[in-house]
């Protein structure tokens, strides 16, 4: 159940921001998650009701965009996704590179009124 | 259509509890507490190593325990029985701790009177290594039957330790553990680790980590005067 936990750590940040700007009604919750954070996205949708019942993000709906997992290959400076290739460069095999993305774990935005 | 404004946040999730936590060791600091955060999955031998690592230092050190689970006072009438204060902690069906209700449990346990808090955190490897709880060090514990492999399933945690123990040496020979491959893979994610073998069952090893804690409290402690 570590999605809901981190759920939970999610709403009470963006309860913080909406009573700071006086927002009054939150309609969605985009979040950033880096496919190699440690957070499935599947389960987040799925426990996103349960956590924000009776808080300002009641009856809001969950975006989620995906950050891929990029590297640059540290020899051929190739642009790659590590999840897709294995950690290997397709074009010269090399094993080293440079984390590009990946690893967000980000209350992006809200939208509100 | 309804007005909707987009009210951009752009914050790391982790923010709020990393600036909790960091509050917490500036505090510790000031009431010169040393708190160290231990974690491990259920079953690898934590609060045995807790009781033998408490009646090595129990005579240096005004030693508190804070016993973390989901339900259940178990762990803490055993760790009373070496005649520490513990207190439990229930995270009411939380799977980890985070600053905030560490900082509680410290307030429970009374910081004043305590040179070395143990933080004995929920049974599980993946989600106590998102959350700082604000310890000046954090300590895990492998054990043998777990497997050698666990490093490659449990990165993050591995990666953010600052001391790991690998218990119940006194098994091995029953086990397709390998101790230096998964020396070796801890390593690769984080080159400064301590490793230390122990078996809190015979006692082997049980020294080294001893002076391990003894020698840091000291040195943190000296630092801050």
């Amino acid at each position: 159940m570590h999605e809901l936990s981190v759920l939970f750590e999610i709403v009470k940040q963006v309860e913080l921001v909406a009573k700071k700007n006086e927002v009054e009604h939150i309609e969605t919750l985009i979040l950033q998650i880096g496919e190699l954070s440690s957070m499935i996205p599947h389960y987040m949708k799925k426990l996103y009701p349960a956590a924000i019942e009776g808080t300002i993000l009641a009856d809001s709906r969950l975006e989620i965009e995906v950050i891929p997992a990029n590297g640059l290959c540290k020899d051929c400076r190739q642009v790659f996704n590590l999840i897709k290739e294995k950690g290997t460069c397709p074009t010269c095999q090399s094993k080293s590179f440079e984390l590009l993305s990946g690893k967000e774990f980000m209350i992006k935005e809200i939208l509100c009124s | 259509m309804k007005d909707f404004k987009i009210l951009e946040i752009k914050q790391n999730v982790f923010d709020d509890n990393n600036r909790q936590a960091d509050e917490l060791r500036e505090q510790l600091k000031k009431e010169k507490t040393f708190l160290l955060n231990l974690m491990s999955s259920p079953g690898s031998g934590k609060t045995t190593t807790l009781t033998r690592t408490i009646q090595a230092l129990k005579d240096e050190f005004r030693i508190g325990i804070m016993e973390a689970d989901i339900d259940s006072d178990v762990d803490a009438k055993t760790i009373a029985e070496t005649g520490v204060k513990v207190i439990q902690l229930h995270t009411g069906g939380m799977c980890h701790l985070d600053a905030d209700m560490t900082k509680q449990g410290l307030e429970g346990l009374g910081t004043q009177e305590i040179d070395l808090a143990i933080l004995e955190n929920v049974g599980n490897l993946v989600c106590p290594a998102e959350f700082d709880t604000g310890a000046i060090k954090n300590a895990m514990i492998l054990s043998v039957p777990e497997g050698d492999d666990k490093p490659l399933k449990y990165p993050l945690m591995f990666s953010i330790v600052d001391v790991l123990l690998i218990n119940k040496i006194d098994v091995l020979e029953y086990f397709d553990f390998d101790l230096e491959a998964c020396k070796e893979r801890v390593k690769k994610l984080n080159p400064n680790v301590k490793i230390i073998a122990i078996s809190a069952r015979t006692g082997e090893g049980l020294e080294e980590w001893a002076d391990w804690l003894r020698t840091t409290v000291k040195e943190w402690k000296e630092k801050e005067d």
